[in-house]
């Protein structure tokens, strides 16, 4: 007993000295006289790593050239990325890291739903006010403001997508079957409930499990519908390899031509299809949507200028979608901060985003919906059609914008939108 | 051996002793500390079936999952104390691992490893199909923010760690109970004899399935703490790499002896976070950055696998 004594005085002792420690004083985390730190949860490793690996490279190359020239306000933007393997436990830490650890000021261009679910929870990012923005993720269950008050969204949601697609259907292929292949989750229930709310219906259906599409699966879908007369639309709403698993199942069946090919702008990055070896004959033709121009338009100045800073900050890197999406939400991250002034607080950039943000200079080629009642971003698509180099070019030669919601909002041709001029050598100046 | 009244003082001044340093402790702390909590658990529930029953599963993680969807159902569906829901989230665990020891309990060795692998894999997806359990989407494991009467002060983040170290305490100490009273002797005569323990009187088969079930309801219990701080559980939480990773903590620490859990517990949370600080400082190509944290884990691993195959808890063990 005599060990188990005195044990318990030291362990008592401590525990009585750790109480006298002192609280910390309060500041505006984050946020020094010369620096601002952002913080990023993605996956650089691992399957996801590979596809969107380069994003905080490419967003941190942007900020390297912002401070390279003044940064913001006089203070330079510092952005610490933490790989979450695209797991929900892994998102879980590094978001809990990024604000507890690193204590960061805001929290940009998270990635992934069912992650950025639980790292926003598991971060308690409500409850401690660490702005959220430009999530990465079309899930518009993140526009709600009770579950998520500090979050904006940017990209369109699926339900968004879905209903422009809709259109394009009816518009462009009256009389022909259509199929839809979606994953069996929310992803894919977003976008059913985009065709519902348009009024499409599908001849039928093929739903699968996430990771779930592969060539043999692929094989069997278009093996049901190959003898359907006409030229019957497919729409492959799923993922970069659920994308890929489609078409080289065709390829193996002489069935590309057959059927027109709708894919989702979340897995119809022409680079990645072609990279994954899909030929350039199939890939020739499809349509797809998208709400930014495409990375090989050198003719488009914003895509012009991040080029330039990608050749310059990032040696050797290429420029893909992926790259220009990153310095995009990098360029409307720098605007928000700017507009938030010197004074900078976590509610003040939050506000300047909801008065301001509808008007920040981007890429997209779409409007953008920030208002005191909404966070969502981007709020339209356009067309694209890509062709056998992997270029996406407007679907009928002519751009077309439209614009709509989430819910029964009609889809809308929008020929008021212009552009915001890109500022001056791709540095905000806005207050 | 020490005896039962002994451990019981210590682990009540071990709780006594968490409950004041949290007070003080920062969240982030707080929550590696929840963490390190509830790995410790999981590789309890692991070394009392594979170290002392002598039956390998490489699927802890679907059992997790079991007890983390049962807890997650008894508080959202059945409006049930979260406190009851943990408890929930042990005995359905446990029932579930009844049931399924009584179904393996003539499997051993690479069969019965296979099959709890199966069972890791395709267990989680399964509750994808069923919209009661929340589908991709899953379901909140909401556990409120702490009890009013502990005031403001008290955080979220302090709430995660009490539940987790006194929920994993309590099952730990049972365990241990449990690992130094006649079940243990029989448990470690079926892992080093089973023929021998046959002949003796002991009936195999049934207590490799008690075995099997308690593992479980701790198992179950684990999975219930982890998805409280992760916000929920949803088949995301549950991959095969959660198997994996508390099964390389029970090795790391030591098979054989529970007095490592809580060290295995802290290499767990700390060794990515230590393999990111070490890769911030030496910097290097973005590839070594991403694939550093796992490679040490991974080496760390191999080195106790060689060098320590029983684990560093048991080379304390001999110096008592």
């Amino acid at each position: 007993m005599k060990r188990l004594s005195i044990v318990s005085a030291v362990i008592a002792t401590g525990a009585m000295v750790l109480s006298t420690l002192p609280a910390q004083a309060a500041q505006t985390t984050g946020v020094t006289a010369n620096e601002i730190k952002l913080g990023i949860s993605s996956p650089t490793s691992g399957s996801a790593g590979l596809v969107y690996g380069n994003v905080p490279g490419a967003m941190k190359a942007y900020f390297d050239y912002i401070n390279a020239n003044g940064g913001v306000n006089g203070r330079k933007i510092k952005l610490v990325h933490r790989n979450d393997k695209y797991t929900v436990r892994g998102a879980a830490t590094s978001t809990f890291d990024l604000v507890y650890e690193d204590n960061v000021f805001a929290v940009v261009g998270a990635l992934g739903t069912a992650t950025h679910q639980s790292g926003y929870k598991a971060a308690s990012m409500a409850v401690e006010n660490v702005p959220d923005l430009f999530v990465n993720s079309g899930w518009s269950g993140f526009n709600d403001k009770v579950a998520y008050p500090t979050t904006f969204m940017l990209l369109p949601t699926y339900a968004m997508e879905a209903k422009v697609m809709a259109k394009v259907v009816k518009d462009n292929f009256p009389g022909q079957a259509t199929f839809l292949v979606a994953q069996n989750d929310e992803f894919g229930d977003d976008a059913r409930a985009g065709f519902g709310a348009a009024s499409h219906k599908f001849t039928r259906e093929f739903p699968y499990p996430q990771g779930g599409m592969d060539i043999a699966t692929a094989r069997t879908i278009l093996e049901a519908i190959k003898a359907v007369p006409g030229k019957p639309v497919v729409v492959l709403f799923g993922t970069g390899d659920a994308t890929v698993a489609m078409l080289k199942a065709a390829e193996e069946l002489s069935l590309t031509k057959k059927f027109t090919w709708l894919a989702g702008s979340v897995g119809a990055d022409a680079n990645t299809l072609l990279a994954l070896k899909v030929k350039p004959e199939t890939i020739d033709g499809v349509l797809s949507a998208s709400f930014m121009p495409d990375a090989k338009d050198l003719t488009d100045p914003y895509v012009k200028q991040f080029v330039a800073i990608n050749t310059k900050y990032r040696k050797g890197k290429a420029f893909d979608n992926y790259v220009l999406a990153g310095m995009n939400s990098a360029m409307l991250t720098v605007q928000a901060l700017r507009a938030a002034g010197p004074n900078l607080t976590r509610d003040g950039l939050m506000k300047a985003i909801e008065t301001k943000g509808s008007k920040f200079a981007s890429a997209g080629l779409v409007p953008l919906g920030y208002s005191a009642t909404s966070r969502i971003g981007y709020n339209g698509y356009w067309v694209s059609q890509i062709n056998a180099k992997g270029e996406g070019k407007p679907y009928g030669g002519k751009l077309v914008i439209y614009t709509t919601d989430s819910g029964a909002g009609a889809v809308t041709e929008n020929k008021t939108f212009v552009r915001p001029t890109m500022p001056k050598n791709g540095i905000p100046t806005n207050k | 051996m020490i005896s039962s009244k002994k451990r019981l003082v210590i682990f009540i001044l071990i709780g006594w002793i968490l409950l004041l340093v949290s007070d003080q402790a920062s969240p982030l702390r707080l929550y590696q500390g929840s963490y390190i909590a509830t790995y410790a658990l999981a590789i309890a529930s692991i070394i009392l079936l594979t170290g002392y029953s002598g039956q390998l599963s490489l699927g802890h993680g679907a059992l997790m999952a079991v007890g983390a969807y049962a807890g997650a159902l008894a508080i959202d569906s059945a409006k049930l104390n979260p406190m009851l829901g943990l408890v929930v989230a042990t005995l359905i665990a446990g029932l579930f691992g009844l049931l399924l020891g009584l179904v393996v309990a003539r499997l051993s060795g690479p069969y019965l490893a296979g099959t709890t692998l199966a069972l890791a894999v395709a267990l989680p997806p399964l509750a994808n199909q069923f919209e009661f359990l929340g589908a991709q989407q899953g379901l909140p494991f909401d556990v409120g923010a702490g009890p009013e009467r502990f005031g403001e002060e008290f955080s979220q983040y302090q709430w995660y760690f009490w539940i987790c170290a006194l929920a994993s305490l309590i099952m730990i100490w049972w365990i241990a109970n449990l690992i130094s009273s006649k079940y243990g002797r029989i448990f470690r005569a079926l892992r080093d004899n089973p023929v021998a323990a046959q002949l003796s009187g002991i009936n195999v088969g049934r207590q490799k399935v008690v075995a099997f079930a308690i593992s479980s309801g701790a198992a179950g219990l684990s999975g219930g703490l982890l998805v409280i701080l992760l916000g929920g559980v949803s088949p995301s939480a549950f991959p095969l790499g959660v198997s994996f990773f508390v099964l390389t903590g029970a090795v790391i620490t030591g098979l054989y002896n529970l007095k490592g859990v809580i060290l295995g517990g802290l290499i767990l949370v700390a060794m990515p976070e230590i393999a990111d600080s070490v890769v911030s400082r030496v910097g290097g190509s973005e590839g070594l950055t991403t694939s550093l944290p796992d490679f040490l884990v991974s080496a760390l691993l191999i080195l106790a696998v060689v060098f320590t195959p029983n684990g560093p808890g048991h080379i304390l063990k001999r110096h008592h």
